[in-house]
């Protein structure tokens, strides 16, 4: 729960095997979104631990023949050393996932499809790898009613159950605002919502982006319509509907969340960053993090 | 009316003498098409060929005004979106000229405000300055400086995809689009499981988005030794930003080098004095270790440097991964020209407004309400003005497609 799954495991290999389905039968019987990502990320974090400790060669090897990776060690520059490369497909599957700017992929040495890395970043990529493949694993797990099966495991599992009640608790001030603060938008959003109210052209993508943002904050869709028909002269049905259908309610039903910063950047429409924006990477973080302060400061 | 029907008529006749030279892209049967007709406004969706013969039948019998494909495999391409199924999309790239910079707009493009009918010369707006209203007609004319800035573009481009992504020129299939610009199509096995997210950190490296200078290499060092950047030959990113400052080093005058952002007018000064002894130095040792240049102004001579390097794609279309392109060897319906595949040993001298002529025989009596000046083949015809002119087919058939002429009769 702490995020950590010790990594200098003194127990016989035997036990060492099968701490891996018991954690797992443990999982299914609480069944919890939460745990499952956390336990995910605490076996991935100790894959890239021991992995950092072996050497190329195996690294090499276990990225080859376990996950298919295409790695190679080759002369990146003419006449230099040999370094690390990995096809920039295999590359970008995992480094996505990641957002330091030194993972983006424009910011990495590519050349003819290879991307160089150290060997603690390709440490990184299979650790990566395998937290989505538990991820994936997880996901799909029957649940299993320890009670019937294993009245003892079932006892430690409550255990496990109130820690999680506890940490859960502790996350809870991360929840979104209740009110609307119009004051909290990221610059990106107040931009688009000020254009917005002078009637001034958001291109695609920017409407998609504020819609999902206002539903997300917790803006009704009916609300969000009337402001969209009020200032413009959009046709309320077809207002309606592409508002409904970013609400999920329509069409593939499926939510739209904002895009995060990145996408945000990739379609110009990121006017100003302020300091809130260095340290987040999606504007409703950023959204909570301004809700708070104000809060905070009107106090 | 009458115009309309003709066109439709010409457009007919094209498919019957051609429409078996149409080939139908990759694992057809995965693949929606989608087509406009003259007559009707709403697209015909969810359409899906299991042979090349069925699909070639198909535009021989209805003569669409234009034919899309999806870049998406589906396993049932025929049911609405969200039952229609994933497996895969090709790695599309568009650059069209719409989208570019390019000073000559305000020669050949024209708005007007839908509201209030106010017009005037230039790229669409964001606001009419009259009324305030954001909607407007567009009417854009073919133009070759927009044509061949595209192409600098695709140019760079491919540059991008074949040193620095690996793609061989045999897996970049590039496509004039029939009016505006180019498309990329790479229907290699890698990139088609690409996601959405792949695809994007692919665009923000070919628009050089999120492009760190330090991180390849742009830095102070010491004060004694001054700073380290990138080569000439460095591989990716690295070499263009090297590329990128040496250009504008080497084509800006002493006094351009002052309106370049982030550089103080001493240090333009000095830039202009110094300049030939740091590109000569690029040679020897290191053009970054000269003495009167501090890294506040190598980054703003970089990130100068950086945009002639970027080739302005669509982000828009690269991360869409359920896209409708262009047909290749069908016509488009506002022009009248085709779309087609150009090799990469051609591109250079291709002349989209001659080699995608379409309609190369007879020639036709018009009233030409109201046209810019435009080249189609070797000819530049007009401007007109309530003009009555004969002119070859494909320069007639264009001013139709466009619906700034009628048809005279007899």
């Amino acid at each position: 729960m702490d995020g950590i799954v010790s990594p200098e495991s003194d127990f016989a290999t035997e036990i060492e095997i099968l701490s891996f389905p018991v954690a797992r039968v443990m999982i299914a019987h609480i069944e919890d979104d939460f745990l499952k990502r956390r336990y995910a990320l605490a076996e991935a974090k100790r894959v890239d631990l021991l992995l950092g400790e072996e050497d190329d060669g195996k690294l090499l090897e276990i990225a080859k023949t376990s996950l298919g990776w295409r790695v190679e060690r080759r002369s990146y520059k003419r006449g230099m050393t040999q370094v690390l490369t990995i096809h920039f497909a295999d590359y970008l599957r995992n480094a996505v996932g990641f957002h330091d700017d030194h993972w983006k992929l424009v910011n990495r040495r590519m050349s003819n499809g290879w991307v160089v890395l150290e060997k603690r970043e390709l440490a990184r990529l299979v650790s990566e790898e395998v937290r989505a493949k538990i991820d994936r694993d997880l996901e799909n797990i029957p649940k299993v009613d320890l009670n019937e099966v294993a009245p003892r495991l079932a006892g430690r599992a409550e255990e496990v159950r109130q820690i999680l009640v506890k940490r859960k608790a502790s996350l809870r001030a991360e929840e979104l605002p209740q009110n609307i603060i119009v004051e909290a938008y990221p610059p990106c959003i107040r931009r688009l919502y000020d254009n917005l109210l002078a009637g001034q052209h958001i291109p695609h993508m920017g409407r998609l982006t504020l819609t999902s943002f206002l539903l997300s904050i917790g803006m009704k869709p009916e609300d969000l319509v009337k402001l969209y028909t009020s200032v413009s002269d959009f046709s309320e049905t077809l207002t309606r509907y592409q508002v409904e259908h970013i609400a999920g309610l329509r069409g593939s039903r499926t939510k739209y969340t904002p895009p995060k910063c990145d996408t945000i950047k990739t379609h110009n429409l990121c006017p100003e960053p302020d300091e809130i924006c260095q340290r987040v990477r999606h504007p409703l973080t950023y959204y909570r993090r301004k809700a708070r302060l104000l809060e905070a400061g009107g106090k | 009316m009458a115009e309309q029907n003709f066109v439709q008529k010409m457009f007919a006749e094209y498919y019957r003498a051609h429409y078996k030279e149409i080939a139908p892209p990759s694992s057809l049967s995965q693949r929606e098409f989608g087509f406009l007709f003259s007559r009707e406004k709403m697209m015909i969706r969810h359409k899906s060929f299991t042979t090349p013969e069925e699909l070639q039948r198909f535009i021989f019998t209805n003569a669409p005004s234009d034919i899309y494909y999806s870049s998406t495999y589906y396993e049932r391409p025929t049911e609405p979106m969200e039952r229609k199924g994933w497996l895969g999309a090709d790695l599309i790239f568009d650059i069209d000229s719409d989208h570019l910079d390019t000073p000559c707009k305000q020669e050949h493009d024209f708005w007007t405000c839908e509201n209030c009918n106010n017009s005037g010369r230039g790229n669409k707006l964001d606001v009419c300055p009259n009324c305030g209203g954001t909607k407007f007609r567009m009417e854009a004319w073919l133009c070759e400086k927009c044509l061949d800035a595209a192409k600098v573009e695709t140019q760079k481009l491919l540059d991008f995809l074949i040193s620095d992504f690996g793609f061989s020129p045999e897996e970049t299939v590039i496509c004039f689009s029939g009016q505006r610009g180019y498309h990329v199509h790479i229907e290699e096995p890698e990139a088609r499981t690409l996601d959405q997210d792949a695809r994007k950190e692919i665009a923000d490296y070919i628009t050089g988005t999120g492009l760190r200078l330090d991180l390849h290499g742009l830095i102070k060092r010491s004060r004694r030794f001054g700073g380290v950047g990138p080569d000439l030959d460095d591989y990716g990113w690295s070499g263009r930003i090297a590329r990128g400052v040496y250009d504008v080093l080497a084509s800006s005058s002493p006094e351009a080098f002052q309106k370049i952002d982030g550089i103080s007018s001493r240090a333009a000064k000095s830039l202009g004095d110094d300049r030939d002894s740091i590109l000569e130095s690029w040679d020897k040792v290191s053009p970054w270790r000269a003495r009167n240049v501090s890294l506040k102004t190598w980054t703003a001579l970089a990130s100068r440097g950086v945009v002639g390097q970027v080739s302005l794609i669509d982000t828009v279309v690269t991360t869409d991964i359920h896209r409708l392109i262009r047909l290749p060897l069908t016509l488009h319906g506002k022009t009248g020209l085709k779309a087609m595949e150009v090799p990469h040993n051609m591109l250079d001298r291709f002349d989209p407004l001659k080699e995608a002529v379409a309609f190369d025989e007879g020639e036709l009596r018009l009233l030409v309400n109201d046209a810019h000046a435009f080249r189609i083949g070797d000819q530049t015809y007009g401007p007109y003005h309530l003009d009555e002119v004969e002119l070859p087919m494909a320069a007639a058939v264009y001013l139709l497609c466009k619906k700034a002429a009628k048809l005279v009769q007899g």
